[in-house]
């Protein structure tokens, strides 16, 4: 049986999907991505304008090519360093947020016990709360337990607020998976531990991927949380970098884009790499046992 | 040992990581914030305790009432404009062509851009002398439609929520073809036998299969859209006149403008409550259908 | 063994975790409590402000900071400079720890009178004592907005807003033959010509809300009620915003806003954008603040900037405030924590003096940003268009900005409610909230 099942998701399950696309489709659907695509244009051709060109010919090409807007942006900002601390921070919250989450979302998915209902009502609780108002509980407690201005600081927060969403996720995603690749697992022997190491993670993939991506994003770019939780220029992320350039009474546009274009550029390829991830489905000998 | 001892010490090493970290940095938190509720109190110098005083002010103002109406209207176009639209995304973009490829990743490309930059963009669109939308209408000819469109009251929530669904659509689209990967496709084979295709394979094979994660991005939807922020604060700030306020910005501005921690800790218990109230009814629905 | 070490893994990596926030620790974080003069030891001492950015006044507060830093080697500097979006999000949450730095950035109004009920401020009145012909040379009023006691100084202010100033395009009045307006039947006039020639008359950027109120509504208000009645209508003595001189100051607004003044959804544009829409010459005006000079010194060119003029707004037929006024004060200043004491307030309080004293007031002028001190600047180093503004500021007085004297709560409903008559609601109903929010909110 789980041999059928898994020679068939090694098609990837591409029968799902909808064949002939027409050509009007495809017509429709390439003016959509030109619509979603255009902010990406936008940003990256107002990075390179003056703040006078920017404002005159907002949709046009820049007059000059200002290089300097990136680099000055780049020294202003600081962004060297926010680059290494954005990465190490959002790099561990999101490996920690996948390990903790995925095994939490496995046996929520799978196990009955007393307190399931009641955990899983604190996790949904979790996915309610607007950020802006655990700021200073948040704060009066981490300066207690002395975690201010760490990169724990944020790694701990990030990945507890991420988790929900994580486990709703990997629970709705495992409902999918049929139930009798474990029950045969279980009859060779294999303990729990190996089952969800060597079995389900791997099935995983395609959430894990997509968990990583959505984790990921929000990580890069809290402002938030980096904003008050870190004091130290030495362990400031990226967010505090962008926001330099504008002072509420003006802003200075040029710099501003500047510094987003840099700050977009980590992200455009993470989501490339993980989009294949994602379309990987199914590692091919994850069935071995 | 016995497998049910084992699967026991099993659950709780593989919970409580999780769960201990969870309640710390989120649970405890969201408790002490909704304690500063019972309080007036400026979030500075000392507090005073007021039971339910706030609780009392908020039924009664027009402003909360109002930007409760907002996020519902949010909650309502986000369900109707991004779930079905990043479903059938999904669907038609399964394949791995290199069409289909450069259209995923388009689509989730606002995501990927930080808020200011969607705000900016789309306050462009709809900028009342400038803008893309404006400039369209009276090239087509509907000169007399034009308007500014963030500006005017009735209008405006409306606008906005056009760029939030666009720049959401993308992540529950990637969430979806995740979970349609996973189907193992001789389940659709079978059912194109039965002559199951197209609307009718989608309503009674595809969905049912899917249900459980479709049940996790409403869940997603409804609790997203109840706290919205970034987009609004961008592009309106809540105004004109709180017109466009949101519950979330309600709160922000009234613990770190207005001065009123209490108060904005009360709202955002509010916020909770409501968003679990609606996610109750979610899953009541939900249920009876999937049943 | 696999599942153990998959345990153990975990395990590791979680203390590590935990062990790397630990051992940190938060001793960087803010004040050094202590204060006390251990013999040999550095005193600590920590800023915060937000002068971040890349504009000149921006660089020229930080260089202050630093050559401070570089002249005194025994004092150990943690200067932050945060950006100022966040500025007040991050006050707020340390503030609510007890965790604020020794000097700190605040703004005139309700954020440093909020600060100073809570008890976190103490004055800084012994720099005029040290220093005594500082106070002297501060321009009259500078301190009204900081002087929360008799004769006690509790910031000390580095900046002026002159929320005001009418600018305008001299090429356009010329092209059109429209005088530029001294009374208010010249504006109204002024507004029709503009309007038939398809022309925005005065531009304005109301997102944030609190634009209107500063520059437009404080003076206009003044020039119809006096100084004197605002005075007592913000203390609650003797007035009520629902007087009726209130109810026809902001029945000035509504004529504008009814005449099509503004462009229109000046209420979804930010301040930055209406400064370019009137540069470029869309508009024929624009009211706004001293800001609007280092705006445009960084993003116009001077081809731009030499049409533009700068005067007072019209006078108010029958008005019982003094005409030719522009509304203004103090802006921000450096504070000084409660908390600081010993070795540490007395390394403060040379800093603070090192930012506000003579010398940095001038380089400050210097950077296109109007200071509430007189000094004389070098007009080669500013631009033209600073210049005039400059020496119109200097020979014009001064009057009250409404959000400097009204409760934080008070500000919020008047802000809002200019925007609510820009969609039609009546003036009365506006006064009756904001006297409604400022007798709530001003009673303790």
């Amino acid at each position: 049986m789980e041999l059928t099942t898994a020679a068939s998701r090694k098609k990837e399950g591409r029968g799902w999907a909808w064949k002939g696309l027409s050509g009007f489709g495809k017509l429709l659907l390439t003016a959509y991505a030109v619509l979603t695509l255009y902010p990406l244009y936008w940003l990256f051709i107002s990075a390179f304008k003056t703040n006078e060109d920017f404002f005159r010919h907002p949709y046009a090409l820049p007059h000059v090519w200002m290089k300097e807007n990136i680099s000055r942006a780049w020294e202003l900002g600081k962004m060297g360093r926010a680059m290494m601390n954005s990465t190490l921070v959002t790099v561990a919250a999101v490996i920690l947020t996948l390990l903790l989450g995925i095994l939490a979302g496995y046996v929520l998915s799978r196990f009955e016990f007393k307190l399931k209902k009641l955990v899983m009502g604190l996790f949904l609780v979790g996915l309610l709360i607007p950020i802006h108002s655990t700021l200073v509980p948040l704060f009066l407690m981490m300066k207690k337990i002395g975690l201010l201005d760490t990169y724990g600081a944020l790694i701990l927060p990030y990945t507890a607020f991420e988790l929900p969403i994580t486990i709703f996720l990997a629970i709705g995603f495992m409902a999918s998976i049929p139930r009798e690749i474990e029950e045969a697992a279980m009859i060779d022997g294999s303990g729990w531990w190996r089952i969800f190491g060597r079995i389900i993670f791997p099935l995983c993939t395609p959430i894990v991927a997509t968990i990583s991506i959505l984790a990921f994003l929000r990580f890069w770019n809290d402002f938030s949380f980096a904003l008050v939780f870190i004091n130290s220029q030495s362990l400031k992320t990226l967010p505090l970098s962008l926001s330099l350039f504008s002072d509420g009474f003006g802003t200075d546009y040029s710099l501003t884009m500047g510094a987003m274009a840099i700050a977009v550029i980590p992200t455009i390829i993470i989501y490339l790499i993980l989009q294949d991830q994602i379309m990987k489905g199914m590692v091919a000998g994850s069935i071995k046992g | 040992m016995s497998t049910a001892l084992k699967s026991k010490g099993f659950i709780a090493l593989a919970l409580l990581p999780a769960l201990i970290l969870f309640l710390v940095f989120v649970i405890i938190p969201i408790f002490w914030s909704a304690y500063y509720g019972f309080f007036e109190w400026k979030g500075l110098g000392t507090a005073k305790f007021i039971g339910f005083g706030n609780y009392n002010e908020i039924i009664h103002d027009r402003i909360f009432w109002n930007a409760l109406l907002n996020n519902l209207l949010l909650v309502a176009s986000a369900i109707v404009g991004q779930i079905p639209v990043a479903l059938l995304l999904a669907l038609v973009l399964l394949r791995n062509s290199l069409f289909s490829k450069f259209i995923r990743s388009a689509v989730f490309m606002p995501m990927v851009l930080s808020t200011v930059v969607v705000g900016l963009i789309w306050g462009y669109i709809y900028h009342p002398q400038f803008g893309l939308a404006n400039f369209i209408l009276k090239e087509i000819g509907l000169g007399s439609w034009t308007r500014a469109w963030l500006s005017e009251p009735h209008i405006n929530m409306l606008a906005i929520t056009i760029p939030i669904n666009w720049s959401n659509i993308g992540p529950y689209m990637v969430i979806y073809i995740a979970a349609l990967q996973n189907i193992p496709s001789e389940i659709g084979d079978a059912a194109e036998v039965d002559g199951a295709r197209g609307w009718r394979k989608l309503i009674y094979v595809t969905l049912p299969i899917i249900w459980s994660t479709v049940i996790v991005t409403l869940v997603l939807c409804i609790s997203g859209s109840l706290k919205a922020f970034d987009h609004v604060i961008v592009m309106t700030n809540g105004g004109p006149a709180h017109t466009t306020e949101l519950l979330a910005t309600y709160m922000y501005n009234n613990t770190f403008h207005v001065y009123r921690y209490g108060y904005g800790s009360a709202v955002s218990t509010v916020i909770m409550l409501v968003s679990a109230l609606l996610i109750a009814v979610n899953y009541a629905v939900t249920k009876r259908r999937s049943a | 063994m696999k599942p153990v070490r998959k345990i153990g893994l975990l395990l590791l990596l979680m203390t590590f975790i935990l062990a790397a926030c630990g051992d940190s620790g938060s001793d960087s974080q803010t004040a050094d409590q202590s204060g006390g003069k251990s013999s040999g030891e550095k005193v600590k001492l920590s800023i915060w402000h937000n002068f971040a950015g890349d504009d000149l006044r921006a660089k020229t507060v930080r260089g202050i900071i630093e050559q401070f830093a570089k002249d005194n080697p025994d004092i150990e500097l943690d200067a932050q400079a945060i950006p100022p979006d966040g500025y007040r999000q991050r006050l707020s949450t340390v503030a609510a720890g007890n965790e604020l730095p020794n000097i700190f950035f605040v703004y005139a109004g309700s954020h440093s009178a909020e600060m100073y009920k809570a008890g976190l401020l103490q004055p800084v009145t012994e720099i005029a004592e040290q220093h005594k012909d500082w106070k002297e040379k501060f321009l009259p009023g500078a301190f009204d907005p900081y002087e929360f006691e008799d004769n006690q100084i509790y910031t000390a202010p580095i900046g002026m807003s002159a929320t005001s100033i009418l600018y305008y395009n001299t090429a356009l009045f010329q092209k059109y033959n429209v005088k530029v307006p001294e009374t208010w039947d010249e504006l109204m006039t002024a507004v029709k010509v503009f309007n038939e020639n398809k022309l925005t008359p005065i531009a304005l950027g109301n997102k944030a809300p609190w634009v209107a109120q500063s520059t437009i509504l404080g003076t206009l208000a003044d020039h119809v009620t006096g100084t004197e009645w605002f005075r007592n209508a913000a203390a609650q003595k003797d007035a009520k915003f629902t007087d009726p001189q209130f109810v026809e100051a902001l029945g000035y607004f509504k004529q504008l806003v009814d005449n099509k003044a503004f462009q229109d959804g000046a209420n979804s544009i930010d301040n930055t954008q209406a400064e370019q829409y009137f540069i470029q010459g869309n508009a024929a005006m624009m009211i706004s603040g001293a800001w609007t000079l280092t705006n445009l010194a960084a993003s116009a060119s001077e081809e731009q900037l030499k049409d533009i003029d700068v005067t007072v707004m019209p006078s108010i037929p029958g008005g019982k405030g003094e005409a030719k006024t522009i509304s203004g004060g103090a802006g921000g200043g450096m504070a000084l924590s409660k908390r600081t004491e010993g070795a540490t307030k007395e390394a403060a309080l040379k800093l603070i003096y090192a930012i506000s004293g003579p010398e940095a007031q001038k380089a400050i002028a210097e950077s296109n940003s109007m200071v509430m001190y007189d000094t004389d600047i070098d007009q080669s180093k500013v631009s033209s268009l600073y210049y005039k503004a400059f020496n119109l500021v200097k020979k014009t007085a001064i009057t009250p900005v409404y959000d400097a004297y009204l409760t934080a709560d008070a500000a919020e409903v008047i802000n809002n409610g200019l925007q609510e008559i820009m969609t039609g609601a009546s003036p009365e109903s506006i006064a009756k909230k904001l006297q409604d929010a400022q007798a709530r909110s001003i009673t303790p």
